[in-house]
């Protein structure tokens, strides 16, 4: 599907399109459970030794260095049956991102690559917020020594799960924030039940508070807008990814009922009605995966304003995915709407996926703010 | 130009103002005690939503995602004990007699808490509704009033309705396709009754409900014209409660799969078969079909009021958080392009508001309501003696010679223009506020970003509830065809409806 044809990505695609059918498809019901049933340990582990969570760092720190073609092509195949994992994906891929671009590598070397563990590697963030839109922030303290955070930090995706979070912390009323590596078992820290959210529910978050607890600056103080709005421009294509995947999903099982299902005396993929809302997601889908291809190719081509050409793909990919979503439920009508089919967790999620790195409609607006050069 | 008084040629011209402006041509008509009553039952929901459903929603659904086959009876008690489940039956069956008018606007508040609690007091209007429409005044007597007792005894009794089968969900609920359709819930005729075997599913409230108001077939090759429709209760040897569905929102409210297995039910437990309903002017199929237009007509435009419950929750959540959440270095209430979504949400509610009352009216003037509203019989059923309707009108409704006569008056009377009128309307309000309210809960968790996809934050929610309502009660494309038969059609003489292939 995306634009490098080149054989290590087919083989990545191939892993992962295997493991979403072997590990995810078969008990996604069951993984979905969580809060309220086991968590997936195995699944996060087996996901790990493949190397899912290393895809897009590069070789020198230990990754696959498959860019964000590579990252895109896991996701989208890991999410077109389960996208509980692509969101524990991305989220660690999206802090990583912002380390590497504040130039934190030696840090990173020293605190979450050297992790031999897979959850001692998940990197915890508020990947649903873009902090300067919505300042959930904690507060820094500094002495000559060392900072220390105090505050909460609310919805940090793995928080629950992983040894370190990548926190944003301002001092006082500053404008400007920066981003702050603190060690999630260390004193000062405590993080709240995993929250029962709308969708994604075996990619954990928690509300995480802090009372004084050392931090580590990530790159430079002040720069955090900066490094998250960079890191976002990247992520956004991955984004993409996630919601072509389910769109992806969404379609192959809302063709499969229709061609058993029958209503009237025939199938109801005889129904041109029923036809219609399913060459609806089809041509979403199509029109997601062509957005994404184009939009990995720009990015990692170094294309002028490719960052244009992934923000679009987000912000288009993930309301189509929620519209087809919406209807993929509807076109199995009261099955559904059931737990024990995939389409009411895809809709679930692609509604969750919409809200990744901020709110949509400003989304939107930035975009605009880009076209105008105000960005 | 002078003014000249309008001829009949331009007055009859499309769109005729009963088919479209049914509030403008009823409302005069309209009983002041209704629209008194109306206010009564939205305070009461309020009052109720304050003390019971605000504090308990949250808790509900969780403990539901918890232990999938938890079943709340706790609020069905609490529901029971505020009186909910006579409130809008007949004062001549035992309870208290509100208009069946006032109720979507009682579930528009509820819903708006929670489409779930508010499903869990609805649907038994469902079944009361289907039973009622039958006009089968000695089952309504038996039946309403043990509900009644069951209020007073502190132990709810309330009913389902089990349409919905394994092989056939739209099917069952249009019989130009029932024929084809995968239909196996078989009544067989023995003497004294029917036998019935097969299966239920999604059955709203099943597992809650002591009265399941169930339909079958007594040919499974021509269910059409062979639709009985029969009361079975809870315990009744040869039914029994299979699965409880895992819904995807509305959890309060158990979706259950109901198994019959040689259950025998007596001739006087069944509300309409064929035999009884030989005499009158339509044949089995369309009056079987008439029946269903009577019931949805009044519960889809209930559906779209849950709709619009949803929609104003989703704009409620939205609309608190845009008013305390500050985005971009304002709050967001001060962004235009945020006021606008609000606006629009704001919209939404009220379209969808209007559609089901619009409906409502066409109800009262064309439908199921036409006959209680009758000056005579409103002005009976309000204000006649509590000593008359208890002691002296069951022995006179109670046989089989009033359910005759309601049946002429009721069936024989209705033309096919009113017909087509209600069933078209409670189709268009249905698919119309059930798109609103997805539509306002898509926008919601837009505006709200992170905090609207946790469930303590209520606005998620709203969008796993809303989600069901474009489903049940007949999917909306189902409803859109039902609305190009019952008023496009006409305008298109070469149509055909369901026969696309």
């Amino acid at each position: 599907m995306l634009c490098r044809g080149d054989k290590e990505l087919k083989l990545v695609d191939g892993a992962a399109t295997d493991f979403a059918a072997k590990e995810l498809a078969p008990n996604r019901e069951e993984y979905d459970q969580y809060p309220f049933g086991p968590f997936w340990d195995k699944v996060v582990k087996k996901a790990f030794g493949l190397g899912f969570f290393h895809a897009s760092l590069p070789v020198e720190l230990d990754g696959m260095g498959l860019g964000l073609s590579g990252l895109s092509v896991i996701l989208k195949s890991l999410c077109s049956q389960d996208a509980s994992l692509g969101g524990m994906i991305f989220t660690n891929a999206l802090a990583q991102e912002i380390m590497l671009i504040a130039k934190a590598e030696k840090l990173f070397e020293d605190k979450i690559a050297q992790q031999k563990d897979a959850f001692g590697f998940l990197l915890a963030f508020p990947s649903f917020n873009n902090p300067s839109e919505v300042r959930h922030l904690a507060q820094v303290k500094k002495t000559k020594q060392k900072a220390t955070l105090s505050g909460e930090v609310p919805y940090v995706v793995l928080g629950g799960l992983g040894s370190y979070a990548l926190l944003p912390a301002c001092q006082g009323n500053e404008q400007d924030f920066s981003f702050y590596l603190v060690d999630l078992k260390g004193k000062g820290v405590s993080v709240s039940e995993p929250i029962f959210s709308l969708g994604l529910h075996a990619c954990p978050a928690v509300d995480i508070s802090l009372d004084k607890a050392p931090a580590l600056l990530v790159g430079k103080e002040g720069k955090g807008k900066e490094y998250f709005d960079k890191a976002a421009d990247r992520m956004h294509a991955a984004q993409a990814a996630m919601a072509s995947g389910i769109m992806e999903g969404c379609f192959a099982e809302a063709l499969a009922y229709c061609k058993e299902r029958e209503q009237g005396g025939r199938e109801i993929v005889d129904w041109s009605e029923v036809k219609m809302m399913l060459a609806n997601i089809a041509i979403q889908a199509k029109s997601a995966e062509m957005m994404l291809s184009r939009a990995c190719e720009a990015a990692d081509n170094n294309q002028p304003k490719w960052q244009a050409a992934a923000r679009v793909a987000a912000i288009q990919a993930s309301a189509f995915a929620c519209e087809a979503a919406t209807d993929g439920v509807q076109v199995l009508g009261g099955v559904g709407y059931m737990k024990d089919h995939g389409q009411e967790k895809r809709l679930r999620d692609a509604k969750q996926i919409q809200a990744l790195m901020g709110i949509a409609p400003m989304k939107k607006l930035k975009y605009m703010d880009s076209l105008l050069g105000k960005g | 130009m002078t003014y000249q008084p309008c001829t009949p040629e331009y007055a009859q011209c499309a769109p005729d103002l009963n088919d479209v402006a049914a509030s403008l041509v009823s409302t005069h008509a309209t009983p002041r005690a209704l629209i008194k009553e109306t206010r009564e039952v939205v305070d009461l929901a309020r009052r109720f939503n304050k003390e019971v459903v605000r504090p308990y929603v949250l808790e509900l659904d969780r403990k539901v995602h918890e232990d999938p086959d938890f079943l709340p009876w706790d609020f069905v008690k609490k529901a029971n004990d505020w009186g909910f489940y006579t409130m809008w039956v007949p004062r001549l069956f035992g309870g208290k007699g509100y208009f069946m008018h006032s109720m979507s606007a009682f579930v528009e508040e509820i819903g708006s808490a929670c489409v779930g609690m508010a499903n869990l007091i609805g649907v038994h209007y469902l079944g009361m509704a289907t039973l009622a429409a039958t006009w089968n005044a000695p089952l309504m007597m038996k039946i309403f009033r043990d509900v009644a007792a069951g209020e007073k005894a502190g132990d709810p009794r309330i009913i389902s309705l089990a349409i919905t089968e394994p092989g056939a969900g739209t099917d069952v609920e249009e019989p130009d396709l029932i024929d084809k359709g995968n239909i196996t819930c078989h009544a067989k005729k023995v003497d004294g009754g029917y036998v019935v075997n097969g299966t239920k599913i999604f059955i709203s409230n099943g597992h809650l409900s002591k009265w399941h108001v169930v339909i079958a077939y007594s040919d499974l090759d021509l269910p059409s014209q062979n639709t009985v429709c029969m009361l079975v209760q809870t315990g009744q040897k040869g039914f029994s409660f299979g699965r409880h569905e895992k819904k995807m929102g509305q959890r309060a409210c158990p979706a259950s799969e109901l198994v019959f297995k040689d259950c025998f039910v007596p001739d006087n437990m069944v509300a309409l078969d064929p035999e009884q309903i030989k005499d009158l002017k339509r044949d089995a199929k369309h009056t079987f079909q008439q029946v269903l237009d009577y019931v949805l007509g009044a519960t889809r435009a209930g559906v779209a009021a849950f709709a619009t419950g949803a929609a104003r929750g989703a704009y409620e959540e939205a609309l608190a958080f845009a008013n305390e959440t500050e985005v971009d270095g304002k709050l967001l209430a001060n962004h235009e392009w945020a006021q606008c979504m609000l606006a629009e949400m704001y919209k939404n509610v009220n379209l969808a508001r209007l559609a089901y009352m619009e409906t409502n009216h066409h109800n009262a003037s064309s439908g199921i309501y036409k006959s209680m509203l009758s000056k005579g019989m409103f002005q009976f059923s309000k204000y006649a003696p509590q000593f008359f309707l208890d002691k002296i009108a069951p022995a006179l409704v109670g046989n089989g010679l009033t359910t005759k006569w309601l049946r002429k008056q009721s069936f024989d009377s209705q033309p096919e223009e009113e017909l087509h009128r209600t069933s078209g309307w409670g189709s268009l309000a249905k698919f119309s506020g059930t798109d609103l309210g997805m539509k306002n809960c898509h926008m919601a968790l837009e505006l709200m970003g992170q905090a609207g996809l946790r469930h303590d934050q209520r606005a998620e929610k709203h969008f796993r509830d809303a989600k069901l309502l474009q489903i049940y009660e007949g999917t909306n494309q189902l409803n859109r065809l039902n609305l190009f038969k019952c008023l496009i059609s006409r305008a298109c003489p070469q149509s055909c409806v369901f026969h696309d292939a």
